[in-house]
Protein backbone atom coordinates (compact mmCIF):
# COMPACT_ATOMS: atom_id res chain seq x y z
CA UNK A 1 0.00 0.00 0.00
CA UNK A 2 2.92 2.69 1.36
CA UNK A 3 4.56 1.80 -2.53
CA UNK A 4 0.78 2.41 -4.52
CA UNK A 5 0.57 5.54 -2.19
CA UNK A 6 3.99 7.06 -3.34
CA UNK A 7 3.29 5.35 -6.97
CA UNK A 8 -0.22 7.09 -7.01
CA UNK A 9 1.35 11.08 -5.62
CA UNK A 10 3.76 10.44 -8.60
CA UNK A 11 1.02 9.72 -10.92
CA UNK A 12 -1.17 12.70 -10.17
CA UNK A 13 2.13 14.98 -9.76
CA UNK A 14 3.74 13.94 -13.11
CA UNK A 15 -0.40 14.43 -15.00
CA UNK A 16 -0.79 17.75 -13.28
CA UNK A 17 3.06 19.22 -14.57
CA UNK A 18 2.43 21.35 -16.88
CA UNK A 19 5.96 20.41 -18.58
CA UNK A 20 4.66 16.85 -19.36
CA UNK A 21 1.38 18.01 -20.99
CA UNK A 22 3.51 20.95 -23.11
CA UNK A 23 5.75 18.01 -24.34
CA UNK A 24 2.51 15.60 -24.91
CA UNK A 25 1.17 18.22 -27.15
CA UNK A 26 4.40 18.80 -28.76
CA UNK A 27 4.81 14.89 -30.14
CA UNK A 28 1.12 14.48 -31.01
CA UNK A 29 1.79 17.74 -32.97
CA UNK A 30 4.65 16.12 -34.59
CA UNK A 31 2.92 13.35 -35.39
CA UNK A 32 0.07 15.19 -36.69
CA UNK A 33 2.34 17.02 -39.16
CA UNK A 34 3.63 13.63 -40.62
CA UNK A 35 0.42 13.76 -42.47
CA UNK A 36 1.90 16.77 -44.24
CA UNK A 37 5.22 15.92 -44.62
CA UNK A 38 3.92 12.61 -45.73
CA UNK A 39 2.22 14.32 -48.47
CA UNK A 40 5.87 15.15 -49.96
CA UNK A 41 6.80 11.92 -49.91
CA UNK A 42 5.58 10.53 -53.23
CA UNK A 43 4.18 6.87 -52.75
CA UNK A 44 5.50 6.43 -48.78
CA UNK A 45 3.23 8.86 -47.48
CA UNK A 46 2.38 5.98 -44.98
CA UNK A 47 5.85 4.71 -44.12
CA UNK A 48 7.16 8.52 -43.43
CA UNK A 49 3.86 8.84 -41.38
CA UNK A 50 4.55 5.88 -39.02
CA UNK A 51 8.55 6.58 -39.35
CA UNK A 52 8.11 10.35 -38.05
CA UNK A 53 5.01 9.07 -35.72
CA UNK A 54 7.52 6.43 -33.99
CA UNK A 55 10.51 8.86 -33.68
CA UNK A 56 8.56 11.50 -32.10
CA UNK A 57 7.44 8.90 -29.26
CA UNK A 58 11.30 8.35 -28.68
CA UNK A 59 12.18 11.74 -28.75
CA UNK A 60 9.27 12.10 -26.45
CA UNK A 61 11.03 9.80 -24.08
CA UNK A 62 13.84 11.45 -23.79
CA UNK A 63 12.89 14.63 -23.18
CA UNK A 64 10.38 13.27 -20.45
CA UNK A 65 13.52 11.52 -19.04
CA UNK A 66 15.36 14.44 -18.80
CA UNK A 67 12.95 16.84 -17.95
CA UNK A 68 10.59 15.33 -15.77
CA UNK A 69 12.53 11.93 -14.60
CA UNK A 70 15.51 14.08 -13.32
CA UNK A 71 13.19 16.47 -11.56
CA UNK A 72 11.12 13.58 -9.93
CA UNK A 73 13.80 12.74 -7.05
CA UNK A 74 15.49 16.22 -7.43
CA UNK A 75 12.35 18.21 -6.66
CA UNK A 76 11.52 15.93 -3.73
CA UNK A 77 15.16 16.69 -2.26
CA UNK A 78 14.94 20.23 -2.60
CA UNK A 79 11.45 20.99 -1.75
CA UNK A 80 12.12 18.71 1.17
CA UNK A 81 9.41 16.87 0.78
CA UNK A 82 11.40 13.98 0.54
CA UNK A 83 12.30 14.60 4.69
CA UNK A 84 8.76 14.42 5.19
CA UNK A 85 7.86 10.89 3.61
CA UNK A 86 11.42 9.19 4.35
CA UNK A 87 10.66 9.76 8.43
CA UNK A 88 7.56 8.07 8.00
CA UNK A 89 7.42 3.74 8.12
CA UNK A 90 8.12 3.44 4.56
CA UNK A 91 11.35 1.87 3.21
CA UNK A 92 13.43 3.98 0.82
CA UNK A 93 13.21 1.39 -1.84
CA UNK A 94 9.43 1.49 -1.41
CA UNK A 95 9.64 5.12 -2.18
CA UNK A 96 12.05 4.50 -4.82
CA UNK A 97 10.08 2.02 -6.49
CA UNK A 98 6.83 4.13 -5.97
CA UNK A 99 8.54 6.87 -7.69
CA UNK A 100 9.12 4.97 -10.61
CA UNK A 101 5.86 2.98 -11.28
CA UNK A 102 4.58 6.52 -10.62
CA UNK A 103 6.03 7.88 -13.62
CA UNK A 104 5.73 4.68 -15.94
CA UNK A 105 1.91 4.74 -15.55
CA UNK A 106 2.17 8.58 -16.55
CA UNK A 107 4.64 7.27 -19.49
CA UNK A 108 2.36 4.62 -20.13
CA UNK A 109 -0.85 6.80 -20.52
CA UNK A 110 1.15 9.08 -22.58
CA UNK A 111 2.70 6.54 -24.75
CA UNK A 112 -1.21 5.32 -25.50
CA UNK A 113 -2.32 8.84 -25.94
CA UNK A 114 0.42 8.95 -29.23
CA UNK A 115 -0.25 5.86 -30.40
CA UNK A 116 -3.85 6.88 -30.81
CA UNK A 117 -3.09 10.26 -32.50
CA UNK A 118 -0.54 7.93 -35.05
CA UNK A 119 -3.27 4.83 -35.45
CA UNK A 120 -5.82 7.77 -35.97
CA UNK A 121 -3.46 9.64 -38.45
CA UNK A 122 -2.68 6.26 -40.49
CA UNK A 123 -6.53 5.23 -40.56
CA UNK A 124 -6.25 8.78 -42.67
CA UNK A 125 -3.99 7.64 -44.62
CA UNK A 126 -4.39 4.01 -45.37
CA UNK A 127 -8.25 3.79 -44.78
CA UNK A 128 -7.12 1.27 -41.90
CA UNK A 129 -5.71 0.69 -38.41
CA UNK A 130 -1.88 -0.95 -38.67
CA UNK A 131 -2.11 -2.84 -35.57
CA UNK A 132 1.61 -4.06 -36.33
CA UNK A 133 2.98 -1.25 -34.98
CA UNK A 134 2.10 -2.12 -31.45
CA UNK A 135 5.07 -4.11 -30.92
CA UNK A 136 7.68 -1.35 -31.83
CA UNK A 137 5.61 0.50 -29.52
CA UNK A 138 5.68 -1.70 -26.74
CA UNK A 139 9.48 -1.80 -27.34
CA UNK A 140 9.63 2.15 -27.49
CA UNK A 141 7.73 2.16 -24.34
CA UNK A 142 10.62 -0.30 -23.22
CA UNK A 143 13.22 1.61 -23.95
CA UNK A 144 11.43 5.26 -22.12
CA UNK A 145 11.25 3.13 -18.95
CA UNK A 146 15.19 2.35 -19.36
CA UNK A 147 16.12 5.95 -20.11
CA UNK A 148 13.65 7.49 -17.07
CA UNK A 149 15.36 4.37 -14.94
CA UNK A 150 18.61 5.92 -15.82
CA UNK A 151 17.36 9.52 -15.43
CA UNK A 152 16.43 8.39 -11.72
CA UNK A 153 19.71 6.49 -10.54
CA UNK A 154 21.64 9.44 -11.96
CA UNK A 155 19.57 11.98 -9.78
CA UNK A 156 20.11 10.46 -6.80
CA UNK A 157 23.78 10.96 -6.69
CA UNK A 158 24.35 13.93 -9.00
CA UNK A 159 23.44 17.52 -9.54
CA UNK A 160 20.34 17.90 -12.17
CA UNK A 161 22.56 19.28 -15.01
CA UNK A 162 25.07 16.08 -14.81
CA UNK A 163 21.85 13.82 -14.36
CA UNK A 164 20.44 15.34 -18.06
CA UNK A 165 24.12 15.02 -19.66
CA UNK A 166 24.73 11.45 -18.47
CA UNK A 167 20.87 10.63 -19.42
CA UNK A 168 21.70 12.00 -23.19
CA UNK A 169 25.12 10.03 -23.45
CA UNK A 170 23.56 6.45 -22.23
CA UNK A 171 20.60 7.26 -25.00
CA UNK A 172 22.97 8.13 -27.79
CA UNK A 173 25.70 4.85 -26.75
CA UNK A 174 22.93 3.22 -26.66
CA UNK A 175 22.35 3.71 -29.78
CA UNK A 176 25.44 3.24 -30.90
CA UNK A 177 26.47 0.46 -29.18
CA UNK A 178 26.58 -1.76 -32.55
CA UNK A 179 29.22 0.18 -34.41
CA UNK A 180 31.43 -0.26 -30.88
CA UNK A 181 30.81 -3.81 -31.29
CA UNK A 182 32.16 -3.54 -35.13
CA UNK A 183 34.84 -1.32 -33.89
CA UNK A 184 36.25 -4.11 -31.12
CA UNK A 185 35.95 -7.10 -33.97
CA UNK A 186 37.64 -4.67 -36.91
CA UNK A 187 40.66 -3.85 -34.80
CA UNK A 188 41.70 -5.86 -31.88
CA UNK A 189 44.89 -4.23 -31.51
CA UNK A 190 44.00 -0.83 -31.44
CA UNK A 191 44.63 0.92 -27.22
CA UNK A 192 42.46 1.60 -25.53
CA UNK A 193 40.23 -1.17 -26.94
CA UNK A 194 39.54 -2.71 -23.11
CA UNK A 195 37.53 1.05 -22.80
CA UNK A 196 35.62 -0.17 -25.53
CA UNK A 197 34.91 -3.55 -24.94
CA UNK A 198 33.76 -2.85 -21.03
CA UNK A 199 31.31 0.29 -22.14
CA UNK A 200 29.93 -2.45 -24.38
CA UNK A 201 29.44 -4.99 -22.27
CA UNK A 202 28.18 -2.42 -19.37
CA UNK A 203 25.61 0.05 -21.71
CA UNK A 204 22.55 -0.76 -22.46
CA UNK A 205 21.92 -1.57 -26.44
CA UNK A 206 18.75 0.31 -26.89
CA UNK A 207 18.87 -1.33 -30.59
CA UNK A 208 17.57 -4.38 -28.68
CA UNK A 209 14.74 -2.31 -28.14
CA UNK A 210 14.15 -0.90 -32.00
CA UNK A 211 12.29 -2.85 -34.06
CA UNK A 212 10.76 0.63 -35.84
CA UNK A 213 11.60 -0.06 -39.39
CA UNK A 214 10.70 -3.84 -39.87
CA UNK A 215 7.44 -2.81 -38.01
CA UNK A 216 7.09 0.49 -40.62
CA UNK A 217 8.05 -1.78 -43.54
CA UNK A 218 5.50 -4.81 -42.68
CA UNK A 219 8.62 -7.05 -41.94
CA UNK A 220 7.43 -9.79 -40.01
CA UNK A 221 9.45 -9.33 -36.68
CA UNK A 222 9.85 -12.22 -34.77
CA UNK A 223 7.85 -13.33 -31.75
CA UNK A 224 11.01 -14.12 -30.32
CA UNK A 225 12.79 -10.94 -31.35
CA UNK A 226 9.93 -8.73 -29.31
CA UNK A 227 10.08 -11.11 -26.14
CA UNK A 228 13.53 -10.96 -26.17
CA UNK A 229 13.50 -6.99 -26.64
CA UNK A 230 10.83 -6.81 -23.63
CA UNK A 231 12.69 -9.03 -21.13
CA UNK A 232 15.68 -7.29 -22.24
CA UNK A 233 14.09 -4.25 -21.89
CA UNK A 234 12.67 -5.15 -18.74
CA UNK A 235 15.72 -6.98 -16.82
CA UNK A 236 17.68 -3.74 -17.71
CA UNK A 237 14.87 -1.68 -15.96
CA UNK A 238 15.22 -4.11 -13.02
CA UNK A 239 18.95 -3.81 -13.12
CA UNK A 240 19.14 -0.32 -13.00
CA UNK A 241 16.32 0.18 -10.16
CA UNK A 242 18.66 -2.09 -8.02
CA UNK A 243 21.37 0.15 -8.29
CA UNK A 244 19.32 3.54 -7.56
CA UNK A 245 18.23 1.51 -4.60
CA UNK A 246 21.41 1.15 -3.33
CA UNK A 247 22.46 4.27 -3.68
CA UNK A 248 19.84 5.63 -2.24
CA UNK A 249 19.46 3.71 0.95
CA UNK A 250 22.94 4.66 1.89
CA UNK A 251 22.38 8.59 0.97
CA UNK A 252 22.63 11.02 4.23
CA UNK A 253 19.31 13.75 3.05
CA UNK A 254 21.25 16.42 4.56
CA UNK B 1 8.57 6.42 36.89
CA UNK B 2 7.51 7.23 33.15
CA UNK B 3 8.71 5.29 30.28
CA UNK B 4 11.69 6.75 28.07
CA UNK B 5 10.21 7.58 24.91
CA UNK B 6 13.41 8.56 23.27
CA UNK B 7 17.15 7.50 24.30
CA UNK B 8 20.33 8.86 22.91
CA UNK B 9 23.47 7.41 23.54
CA UNK B 10 26.62 8.71 21.96
CA UNK B 11 25.48 9.71 19.12
CA UNK B 12 27.94 11.58 16.51
CA UNK B 13 27.91 12.64 13.31
CA UNK B 14 30.41 13.90 11.45
CA UNK B 15 29.87 15.33 7.74
CA UNK B 16 32.77 14.30 5.54
CA UNK B 17 34.12 17.37 3.98
CA UNK B 18 33.65 17.94 -0.20
CA UNK B 19 36.33 18.43 -2.24
CA UNK B 20 39.46 19.02 -0.08
CA UNK B 21 37.40 20.38 2.61
CA UNK B 22 37.68 19.63 6.34
CA UNK B 23 34.81 17.09 8.04
CA UNK B 24 32.43 18.66 10.00
CA UNK B 25 30.79 17.70 13.14
CA UNK B 26 27.50 17.85 13.63
CA UNK B 27 27.11 16.62 16.45
CA UNK B 28 29.18 14.91 19.16
CA UNK B 29 28.63 12.50 21.77
CA UNK B 30 25.47 13.09 22.14
CA UNK B 31 23.69 11.59 25.23
CA UNK B 32 20.12 12.42 26.50
CA UNK B 33 16.56 10.91 27.63
CA UNK B 34 13.36 12.12 26.87
CA UNK B 35 10.58 10.51 28.90
CA UNK B 36 6.59 10.02 28.30
CA UNK B 37 4.45 12.73 28.74
CA UNK B 38 7.25 15.64 28.54
CA UNK B 39 7.83 18.54 25.96
CA UNK B 40 11.51 18.68 25.49
CA UNK B 41 12.44 22.19 24.23
CA UNK B 42 16.24 21.78 22.11
CA UNK B 43 17.77 24.91 21.83
CA UNK B 44 20.78 26.37 19.90
CA UNK B 45 21.96 29.16 17.67
CA UNK B 46 21.83 28.15 14.05
CA UNK B 47 24.35 25.05 13.18
CA UNK B 48 24.52 23.78 17.11
CA UNK B 49 23.08 20.36 15.69
CA UNK B 50 19.39 20.55 16.12
CA UNK B 51 18.46 19.83 12.84
CA UNK B 52 21.30 17.08 12.81
CA UNK B 53 20.14 14.48 15.87
CA UNK B 54 16.12 15.28 14.55
CA UNK B 55 17.42 14.13 11.46
CA UNK B 56 19.23 11.33 12.66
CA UNK B 57 16.35 10.46 14.77
CA UNK B 58 14.29 10.41 11.60
CA UNK B 59 16.49 8.22 9.78
CA UNK B 60 17.40 10.88 6.98
CA UNK B 61 20.56 10.76 8.45
CA UNK B 62 22.69 8.09 9.22
CA UNK B 63 24.84 8.05 12.66
CA UNK B 64 28.88 7.98 12.80
CA UNK B 65 28.76 6.49 15.63
CA UNK B 66 26.04 6.36 18.61
CA UNK B 67 22.40 4.60 18.87
CA UNK B 68 19.15 5.88 19.01
CA UNK B 69 15.93 4.19 20.52
CA UNK B 70 12.38 5.24 20.04
CA UNK B 71 10.26 3.63 22.55
CA UNK B 72 12.65 1.37 23.71
CA UNK B 73 12.89 0.07 19.24
CA UNK B 74 15.68 0.85 16.86
CA UNK B 75 14.84 3.21 14.04
CA UNK B 76 15.20 0.54 11.48
CA UNK B 77 11.76 -0.61 13.09
CA UNK B 78 8.55 0.26 11.36
CA UNK B 79 6.28 -0.48 15.14
CA UNK B 80 8.80 2.44 16.39
CA UNK B 81 8.08 5.14 13.06
CA UNK B 82 4.22 4.68 13.48
CA UNK B 83 4.15 6.04 16.71
CA UNK B 84 6.41 9.27 15.92
CA UNK B 85 5.20 12.55 14.46
CA UNK B 86 7.33 14.11 12.72
CA UNK B 87 7.14 18.00 11.30
CA UNK B 88 10.70 19.69 9.49
CA UNK B 89 11.21 22.84 9.61
CA UNK B 90 9.52 25.26 7.11
CA UNK B 91 8.09 21.98 5.29
CA UNK B 92 7.14 22.85 1.33
CA UNK B 93 4.51 20.90 0.51
CA UNK B 94 2.98 19.11 -2.23
CA UNK B 95 1.79 22.46 -4.43
CA UNK B 96 -0.43 20.37 -6.95
CA UNK B 97 -2.47 18.47 -3.98
CA UNK B 98 -5.45 19.65 -2.29
CA UNK B 99 -5.02 20.02 1.59
CA UNK B 100 -6.68 16.67 2.03
CA UNK B 101 -5.37 14.67 -1.23
CA UNK B 102 -1.94 15.42 0.68
CA UNK B 103 -2.91 14.14 4.26
CA UNK B 104 -4.90 11.20 2.60
CA UNK B 105 -1.24 10.25 1.04
CA UNK B 106 0.64 10.62 4.03
CA UNK B 107 -1.74 8.47 6.03
CA UNK B 108 -2.09 5.70 3.22
CA UNK B 109 1.86 5.62 4.34
CA UNK B 110 0.64 4.50 7.08
CA UNK B 111 -1.59 1.80 6.54
CA UNK B 112 -4.30 3.99 7.52
CA UNK B 113 -7.41 1.84 6.21
CA UNK B 114 -9.87 4.01 4.39
CA UNK B 115 -13.04 4.75 7.04
CA UNK B 116 -10.33 5.71 9.30
CA UNK B 117 -8.51 8.26 7.08
CA UNK B 118 -12.04 9.45 6.00
CA UNK B 119 -12.24 10.28 9.85
CA UNK B 120 -9.16 11.35 11.10
CA UNK B 121 -8.76 13.91 8.09
CA UNK B 122 -11.47 16.11 9.13
CA UNK B 123 -10.43 15.42 12.77
CA UNK B 124 -6.29 17.16 12.22
CA UNK B 125 -7.57 19.93 10.13
CA UNK B 126 -9.75 21.07 12.66
CA UNK B 127 -7.25 21.02 15.05
CA UNK B 128 -4.99 22.64 13.34
CA UNK B 129 -7.61 25.23 12.01
CA UNK B 130 -8.11 24.78 8.58
CA UNK B 131 -11.27 22.59 8.49
CA UNK B 132 -12.58 24.59 5.58
CA UNK B 133 -9.35 24.17 3.29
CA UNK B 134 -9.38 20.82 2.68
CA UNK B 135 -10.44 21.42 -1.09
CA UNK B 136 -7.76 24.26 -1.52
CA UNK B 137 -4.54 23.15 -3.77
CA UNK B 138 -1.14 23.68 -1.22
CA UNK B 139 0.66 25.86 -3.79
CA UNK B 140 -2.25 28.63 -3.10
CA UNK B 141 -1.49 28.48 0.96
CA UNK B 142 0.55 30.69 3.05
CA UNK B 143 3.42 30.11 4.58
CA UNK B 144 1.57 29.74 8.00
CA UNK B 145 -1.61 27.60 6.67
CA UNK B 146 1.64 25.48 4.82
CA UNK B 147 2.95 25.13 8.95
CA UNK B 148 -0.50 24.00 9.98
CA UNK B 149 -0.65 21.22 7.31
CA UNK B 150 2.89 20.12 8.34
CA UNK B 151 1.29 19.73 11.59
CA UNK B 152 -1.89 18.36 10.76
CA UNK B 153 0.35 15.55 8.84
CA UNK B 154 2.55 14.97 11.87
CA UNK B 155 -0.46 14.33 13.51
CA UNK B 156 -2.49 12.13 10.96
CA UNK B 157 -1.26 8.58 12.98
CA UNK B 158 -2.18 9.76 16.74
CA UNK B 159 1.30 9.92 16.97
CA UNK B 160 2.70 9.33 20.93
CA UNK B 161 5.45 11.06 20.15
CA UNK B 162 6.04 14.19 18.00
CA UNK B 163 9.61 15.46 16.60
CA UNK B 164 9.18 19.03 15.61
CA UNK B 165 12.11 21.36 13.75
CA UNK B 166 11.31 24.97 14.50
CA UNK B 167 7.68 24.71 14.54
CA UNK B 168 7.33 27.92 15.37
CA UNK B 169 9.60 30.24 13.52
CA UNK B 170 7.59 30.64 10.32
CA UNK B 171 4.40 32.08 12.42
CA UNK B 172 3.10 35.48 12.97
CA UNK B 173 2.34 35.96 17.06
CA UNK B 174 -0.84 34.56 16.49
CA UNK B 175 -0.19 31.61 14.55
CA UNK B 176 2.78 31.09 17.47
CA UNK B 177 0.17 31.68 20.36
CA UNK B 178 -2.45 28.90 18.47
CA UNK B 179 0.64 26.34 17.87
CA UNK B 180 1.57 26.53 21.43
CA UNK B 181 -2.12 26.23 22.65
CA UNK B 182 -2.20 23.20 20.07
CA UNK B 183 1.16 21.89 21.84
CA UNK B 184 -0.09 22.44 25.24
CA UNK B 185 -3.33 20.33 24.09
CA UNK B 186 -0.79 17.78 23.24
CA UNK B 187 0.57 17.84 26.66
CA UNK B 188 -2.62 17.77 27.87
CA UNK B 189 -3.52 14.50 26.36
CA UNK B 190 -0.59 12.75 27.08
CA UNK B 191 1.81 12.89 24.37
CA UNK B 192 5.64 13.00 24.23
CA UNK B 193 7.36 16.19 22.35
CA UNK B 194 10.66 16.75 21.35
CA UNK B 195 10.78 20.21 19.51
CA UNK B 196 14.20 22.18 18.55
CA UNK B 197 13.53 26.27 18.99
CA UNK B 198 15.51 29.25 18.50
CA UNK B 199 12.66 31.20 20.01
CA UNK B 200 13.36 31.21 23.66
CA UNK B 201 10.03 32.97 24.68
CA UNK B 202 8.43 30.07 23.24
CA UNK B 203 10.19 27.06 25.16
CA UNK B 204 9.65 28.89 28.20
CA UNK B 205 6.14 28.74 27.79
CA UNK B 206 5.95 25.09 26.62
CA UNK B 207 8.43 23.33 27.89
CA UNK B 208 9.07 20.97 30.47
CA UNK B 209 12.64 20.44 29.98
CA UNK B 210 15.09 21.73 28.15
CA UNK B 211 18.57 21.01 26.52
CA UNK B 212 21.08 23.44 24.76
CA UNK B 213 23.21 22.53 22.21
CA UNK B 214 26.39 24.53 21.34
CA UNK B 215 28.59 23.52 18.39
CA UNK B 216 27.44 20.01 18.31
CA UNK B 217 27.85 19.41 21.90
CA UNK B 218 24.96 19.57 24.66
CA UNK B 219 25.96 22.33 27.35
CA UNK B 220 23.26 22.29 29.17
CA UNK B 221 20.05 19.93 30.41
CA UNK B 222 17.70 20.11 32.93
CA UNK B 223 14.14 20.31 34.13
CA UNK B 224 13.26 23.91 33.22
CA UNK B 225 12.25 25.14 36.87
CA UNK B 226 15.21 23.65 38.63
CA UNK B 227 17.14 25.53 36.07
CA UNK B 228 16.00 29.04 36.56
CA UNK B 229 15.20 28.13 40.32
CA UNK B 230 19.05 26.97 41.23
CA UNK B 231 19.99 30.27 39.50
CA UNK B 232 17.44 33.21 41.15
CA UNK B 233 19.28 36.73 40.49
CA UNK B 234 19.28 39.77 42.13
CA UNK B 235 16.34 41.24 44.39
CA UNK B 236 14.55 44.47 43.57
CA UNK B 237 13.47 46.44 46.57
CA UNK B 238 11.82 49.54 45.48
CA UNK B 239 10.46 51.73 48.26
CA UNK B 240 9.59 55.88 49.05
CA UNK B 241 11.70 57.43 51.66
CA UNK B 242 9.98 59.24 54.18
CA UNK B 243 11.64 62.96 54.28
CA UNK B 244 14.42 61.76 53.20
CA UNK B 245 15.21 58.84 55.31
CA UNK B 246 16.88 56.37 55.10
CA UNK B 247 19.74 59.09 53.39
CA UNK B 248 21.21 58.13 50.88
CA UNK B 249 24.54 57.93 52.54
CA UNK B 250 22.61 55.12 54.71
CA UNK B 251 22.53 53.32 51.32
CA UNK B 252 26.10 53.72 50.11
CA UNK B 253 26.78 50.12 50.55
CA UNK B 254 24.10 48.70 48.27
CA UNK B 255 23.21 49.44 44.18
CA UNK B 256 20.76 51.19 44.09
CA UNK B 257 19.27 54.04 42.20
CA UNK B 258 16.56 56.99 42.14
CA UNK B 259 13.44 57.02 40.10
CA UNK B 260 11.04 59.95 40.77
CA UNK B 261 10.76 59.82 44.26
CA UNK B 262 11.08 56.37 44.46
CA UNK B 263 14.58 54.38 45.50
CA UNK B 264 15.68 51.03 43.81
CA UNK B 265 18.06 48.51 45.67
CA UNK B 266 19.22 45.69 43.94
CA UNK B 267 20.88 42.96 46.20
CA UNK B 268 22.88 40.02 44.76
CA UNK B 269 22.23 38.40 48.24
CA UNK B 270 19.20 37.16 49.68
CA UNK B 271 21.13 37.52 53.18
CA UNK B 272 20.94 40.97 53.07
CA UNK B 273 16.98 41.39 52.71
CA UNK B 274 16.15 41.52 56.45
CA UNK B 275 18.63 44.10 57.06
CA UNK B 276 17.46 46.64 54.24
CA UNK B 277 13.59 46.38 55.34
CA UNK B 278 14.51 47.23 58.80
CA UNK B 279 16.41 50.10 57.83
CA UNK B 280 13.45 51.24 55.62
CA UNK B 281 10.86 50.31 58.48
CA UNK B 282 12.88 52.12 61.01
CA UNK B 283 13.07 55.53 58.58
CA UNK B 284 9.22 54.94 58.47
CA UNK B 285 9.86 54.67 54.46
CA UNK B 286 7.04 53.19 52.47
CA UNK B 287 7.91 50.04 51.08
CA UNK B 288 6.56 49.37 47.22
CA UNK B 289 7.65 45.98 46.03
CA UNK B 290 10.14 43.26 47.17
CA UNK B 291 10.98 41.39 43.53
CA UNK B 292 13.33 38.42 43.40
CA UNK B 293 14.67 38.59 39.66
CA UNK B 294 14.45 34.82 38.66
CA UNK B 295 16.79 33.67 35.74
CA UNK B 296 14.92 34.02 32.56
CA UNK B 297 15.41 30.97 29.91
CA UNK B 298 17.43 33.41 27.66
CA UNK B 299 20.16 34.53 30.44
CA UNK B 300 20.60 30.60 31.24
CA UNK B 301 20.97 30.36 27.18
CA UNK B 302 22.89 33.61 27.00
CA UNK B 303 25.67 32.29 30.08
CA UNK B 304 25.44 29.02 28.34
CA UNK B 305 26.32 29.98 24.22
CA UNK B 306 28.36 32.76 25.55
CA UNK B 307 30.85 30.83 27.38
Amino acid sequence: MRLWAVASNTFKETIRNRVLVNILLFAIALILISLVVGEWSLGHQSKVIKDFGLAAMSLFGLLIAIFIGIRLMVQEMEQRTVYLILSKPIRRWEFVLGKYLGLACTLALNVLLMSVTLWAVVLVQEGRIDFGLAPAILLIYMEIGLIVAFALLFSTFTSPTLSALFTLIIFVIGHTTSFLRDFILLYPDKPLLWLFKAIYTVMPNLENLNIKMAAVQHLATPPHAVLFGFLYGLGYIAFVLILTVMVFEKKDLK
Amino acid sequence: MPKTVIQIEGLTKIYKGELGQKPVIGIEALDLDVREGEVFAFLGPNGAGKTTTIKLMTRLLFPTKGNILIMGLPLTSRDAMRRVGYLPEQPNLYGYLTGGEFLDFIARIFDLPSDRRKRRIPEVLGLVGLSDQAGRAIRTFSRGMMQRLGLAQALINDPDLLILDEPMSALDPIGRKDFRDIILGLKKAGKTLFFSSHILSDAELVADRIGILKKGRLVQTGRLDDLMGSRTGTIEVTFIPNKGRPSKSALQSYDFETQGRKILVRLEREDDLPSLLRGITRAGAKLVSVIPQRKSLEDIFMAEIGR
